[in-house]
């Protein structure tokens, strides 16, 4: 059996772990058993295994101390999207989504604008109420790739809930397709629908 | 609430300022990052370097050396 050691991981850490997990299982499938510390991973770690049909079962070893064992039958494991296992959303009033369409935040000077949406990152990372969805596509999908200033700033949001998704035409048509360093890669579909069932879409 | 962490923060003179810093401590190999400048330093625009709080001595070493100037350095919770 593998174990994870998700003590401490606030969402979607412990998904993310468990995932890995699984993965490197194979397709011989198995058992792996996950130790977290709160109950809101357990109710996500038990979304997620009912949601890709993993027996799953949960016990309470102790006061912070919670124990997940899912059992993977072989040729069971596959890859999935994980935000949506998250229970806990980033944002629990409006559906805020920022929609990063270029390198550079407004039109000018290049070097400052590259600099300014760096700053604007920073700054979206350090809000109190996170946005649930942040879509980078065109000059944007460079921002979530190798070499980006940024990846520090989207993935301290990724590990509390944040959804990063990087538009996967975009990543072709600028060959960063192996690139992408934080985040999920997404279809127009998903980006239309993101998009269209906001409150509020942020475009800086 | 987020947490918040101590850091040493460096606001410069102008936008301009702060960016040719930035390209003299990234090129250096100097710790650090630019961010907004924080609203407890000004309500207004601008650029700063964040630093480790221990950089201090290295930060006023390096950029004195460099000639490049800057208004405020300070350590404060971001």
């Amino acid at each position: 059996m593998m174990r994870v050691n998700a003590m401490g991981d606030a969402c979607p850490i412990p998904v993310v772990k468990t995932k890995n997990a699984i993965q490197s299982l194979g397709e011989a499938g198995g058992m792996v058993e996950t130790l977290v510390d709160n109950e809101i991973a357990v109710q996500n770690l038990m979304k997620m295994a009912q949601q890709k049909g993993y027996s799953v079962k949960s016990e309470k070893l102790g006061a912070g101390r919670f124990q997940v064992v899912m059992t993977v039958g072989p040729g069971a494991v596959e890859d999935s999207g994980l935000a949506e296992c998250c229970i806990a959303p980033v944002s629990e009033g409006r559906n805020v989504v920022a929609a990063i369409s270029s390198g550079t935040m407004g039109t000018g000077a290049e070097e400052l604008g590259r600099t300014l949406l760096k700053g604007f990152l920073y700054a979206l990372s350090q809000q109190d109420q996170l946005p649930r969805t942040i879509l980078f596509y065109n000059g944007g999908a460079s921002i979530t790739c190798e070499g980006s200033a940024s990846l520090e700033d989207l993935k301290s949001m990724e590990a509390q809930g944040v959804e990063i998704l990087t538009c996967g035409t975009c990543l072709d048509f600028y060959g960063l397709k192996d690139q992408l360093r934080v985040g999920e890669v997404t279809n127009m579909y998903t980006i239309a629908e993101k998009l269209t069932g906001a409150d509020l879409v942020v475009k800086p | 609430m987020r947490e918040k962490r101590p850091a040493l923060i460096v606001t410069f003179p102008t936008t301009a300022a702060a960016m040719e810093a930035e390209r003299f401590c990234l090129a250096q190999g100097i710790p650090g990052r630019v961010i907004p400048v924080p609203r407890e330093i000004t309500a207004g625009c601008g650029l700063a370097w964040k630093a480790p709080p221990e950089a201090e001595a290295q930060m006023t070493e390096a950029l004195g050396a460099a000639g490049l100037t800057w208004s405020d350095m300070r350590v404060l919770l971001v």
